[in-house]
């Protein structure tokens, strides 16, 4: 009896092993066309996924994007007295802490607008924030009341320089290839662009 | 079948192969060695006057340094920075010219949001959150529309104006002038301000106003709450403000002195409909101390002292005593952009003068959120407040205290989604859970 039973439970699994094979040889076909279908997708994400980080980095837009160009200058009005700056301090000054040169001349403060290298530069190597993290900041600064005004954004090194010239208080990030007469390039830690050292590049 | 196919792809041969003919096919030149001797010499004349133009900017440049001799220090190694086309400025190149720096004119930015508040308060609360219909399971209310305006006078001078359009329990706006102050900076050591201010009791007074997108909660910690939505400290006053640095080396002493008149109306929050609380504030004196040091950028120190007095009333009718209110504070805060700790004790305080009687209320919070992924905030809250029974002004709040948790999401520059969990316990009555979803944005 047990015998009978031990193979009878053993044809019965035999008869569902076929039954399974019999249904996969009969429905293979929607198997495989999900399977390519899955494939597609994956590939065409991949493919996008491609095509964005190119897109991206041809705009820059990309953080890890390695720097290309020279190094950044400090500028500011030849009037001022100021030869040298620790990047410490020009930390404070970008980031609104350092408002005024001495008692009675206030720092007016200039960056590139965004996806500039300067400004990049400035983000990275100064602020080490994020362009959101930068927009957010300055909302924040200015509604406390603790700053009168955000730093003004200009469009361009040309517009940078006029700038520097015309605002005896004024402080710019441009990159050194740019630098002209009218201006007066400051030491950073105590380093000039395109010197060994120098931490804006 | 076979003809038709080759009778389209003839066409599209064709066809295809017409625009590549009728750019190929172009006029031929008549003369292909005149031509040639046409372009050499419209080249050489090109050269030439590009030839006379480096000439008249070198003149131009030399008469210049000329007149400045001190100002052009050049970086090392670079003898002779090259001059590029975006370095030359031109004419205009700053629209308006030097004054376009300092253009007047008025900046505009504007906070909203829209909350909906779930509550099991029994009884029902009010206060906290305006727009919130108390014994309401739960509702949706826009709460305070912010509208900021500044207007730069002079380089050093600055108005600042914050009006709120306030969404009250009945579901009505009232408009309140939150802040108008006129700012001098003389230098980072002296800066004054004038007309209506947030005081200076409370670093989240100071920093974060009626624009609730910049916070990383949905709503204020109950003791910095403002006192018209029921908050414990006094939020405004008029008068003058200075503060300012104080030489102290890296590490980074402020300041900061009020001298004003306060008039706080605070609701009773447990008694929803209940008459208000005019304090009828004499005139107050805030003094504030505060480091920031060099060696740990975004961390804050410091303490602040608040003394007014004060003679409550409630719809007119005066209480019967007479008050010396005193609010001293202590905060640690930490603040990056992809961090944030908030802390901060008080320990307000009501002496009678009739009676002698003393009224101590201690309250503090803590907040901590991290950013993750540049989107995700979460953060957690633990707040508490303790005031007597018997206290004149503080016996609605009783002992409160209990934790907040929930996640704010920044969907962009300007919209943020933030949602939290809140359970207060309360002294004789029973707990609250609450729920709190807000979509906050600023424009």
């Amino acid at each position: 009896m047990k015998i009978k039973s031990i193979g009878w439970a053993r044809r019965s699994r035999v008869r569902k092993i076929r039954v399974r094979k019999n249904l996969v040889r009969k429905n293979w076909k929607p198997s495989v066309v999900l399977l390519v279908l899955l494939a597609g997708l994956a590939l065409a994400g991949l493919k996008l996924t491609e095509l964005k980080l190119t897109a991206q980095q041809l705009t820059g837009q990309k953080k890890d994007t390695p720097a290309t160009g020279g190094d950044v200058a400090v500028i500011v009005n030849p009037q001022n007295p100021i030869d040298s700056i620790s990047l410490a301090d020009l930390r404070k000054i970008y980031s609104g802490e350092k408002q005024s040169w001495n008692s009675s001349l206030p720092i007016f403060v200039l960056v590139r607008a965004p996806q500039a290298r300067e400004r990049e530069v400035l983000l990275n190597r100064v602020l080490r924030m994020t362009e959101s993290e930068y927009k957010q900041f300055w909302v924040r600064k200015v509604y406390s009341g603790e700053i009168q005004r955000e730093p003004l954004a200009l469009l361009s090194n040309g517009m940078q320089l006029e700038a520097v010239r015309a605002e005896h208080g004024a402080i710019a990030l441009i990159s050194a290839q740019d630098i002209h007469q009218g201006v007066k390039v400051v030491k950073v830690d105590g380093h000039l662009p395109g010197t060994a050292g120098y931490p804006l590049r | 079948m076979y003809r038709i196919v080759m009778v389209m792809l003839l066409g599209l041969a064709l066809f295809g192969s017409a625009p590549v003919a009728a750019q190929n096919s172009g006029p031929q030149p008549a003369n292909p060695a005149a031509e040639a001797q046409a372009q050499q010499e419209t080249i050489r004349a090109l050269l030439k006057e590009v030839n006379d133009l480096k000439a008249r900017v070198t003149a131009l440049e030399s008469r210049e340094s000329a007149a400045k001799p001190t100002e052009a220090a050049k970086p090392a190694e670079q003898a002779e920075p090259k001059t590029t086309e975006a370095a030359v400025p031109a004419p205009g190149n700053l629209p308006g010219g030097a004054e376009a720096l300092h253009a007047g004119g008025i900046k505009m930015q504007g906070f909203a949001a829209v909350t909906y508040k779930a509550s099991d308060a029994r009884p029902p609360e009010g206060g906290a959150l305006l727009g919130f219909r108390p014994g309401s399971s739960g509702n949706f209310a826009v709460g305070d529309i912010d509208l900021f305006l500044t207007s730069q006078l002079t380089p050093k001078t600055l108005i600042l104006t914050e009006i709120a359009f306030s969404e009250q329990s009945s579901g009505e706006f009232e408009t309140d002038v939150e802040r108008v102050l006129l700012k001098y900076d003389a230098n980072d050591y002296l800066k004054m301000s004038f007309g209506r201010f947030h005081t200076a009791t409370s670093y989240f007074n100071s920093v974060f106003h009626h624009g609730g997108w910049l916070q990383t909660t949905a709503d204020r910690p109950f003791v910095v709450e403002f006192s018209d939505h029921g908050g414990m400290v006094p939020s405004q006053a008029i008068g003058a403000s200075i503060t300012g640095k104080i030489p102290s080396g890296k590490l980074g002493l402020n300041y900061v002195f009020e001298y004003g008149t306060a008039s706080i109306i605070r609701p009773q929050i447990n008694v929803p409909g209940a008459p208000e609380i005019e304090e009828h504030n004499g005139n107050e004196i805030t003094g504030g101390l505060f480091a920031r040091p060099d060696w740990l950028h975004g961390l804050e120190v410091g303490g602040s002292f608040y003394h007014d007095r004060i003679s409550p009333a409630a719809d007119g009718v005066s209480l019967g005593v007479h008050m010396e209110q005193s609010v001293a504070s202590a905060r640690a805060v930490y603040v990056t952009p992809k961090f944030e700790f908030l802390s901060e004790g008080f320990l307000i305080q009501h002496k009678v003068q009739e009676t002698g009687q003393k009224f101590n209320a201690p309250a503090f919070y803590g907040l901590i959120s991290k950013q993750i992924n540049a989107r995700w905030r979460p953060f957690f809250r633990f707040q508490y407040a303790n005031a007597s029974a018997a206290s004149p002004l503080f016996s609605d709040i009783s002992l409160r205290y209990g934790p907040s948790l929930g996640v704010r999401y920044d969907l962009n520059d300007y919209i943020a989604f933030k949602t939290q969990y809140d359970r207060t316990m309360r002294r004789g009555f029973s707990s609250i859970n609450g729920m709190l979803s807000q979509l906050a944005f600023r424009f």
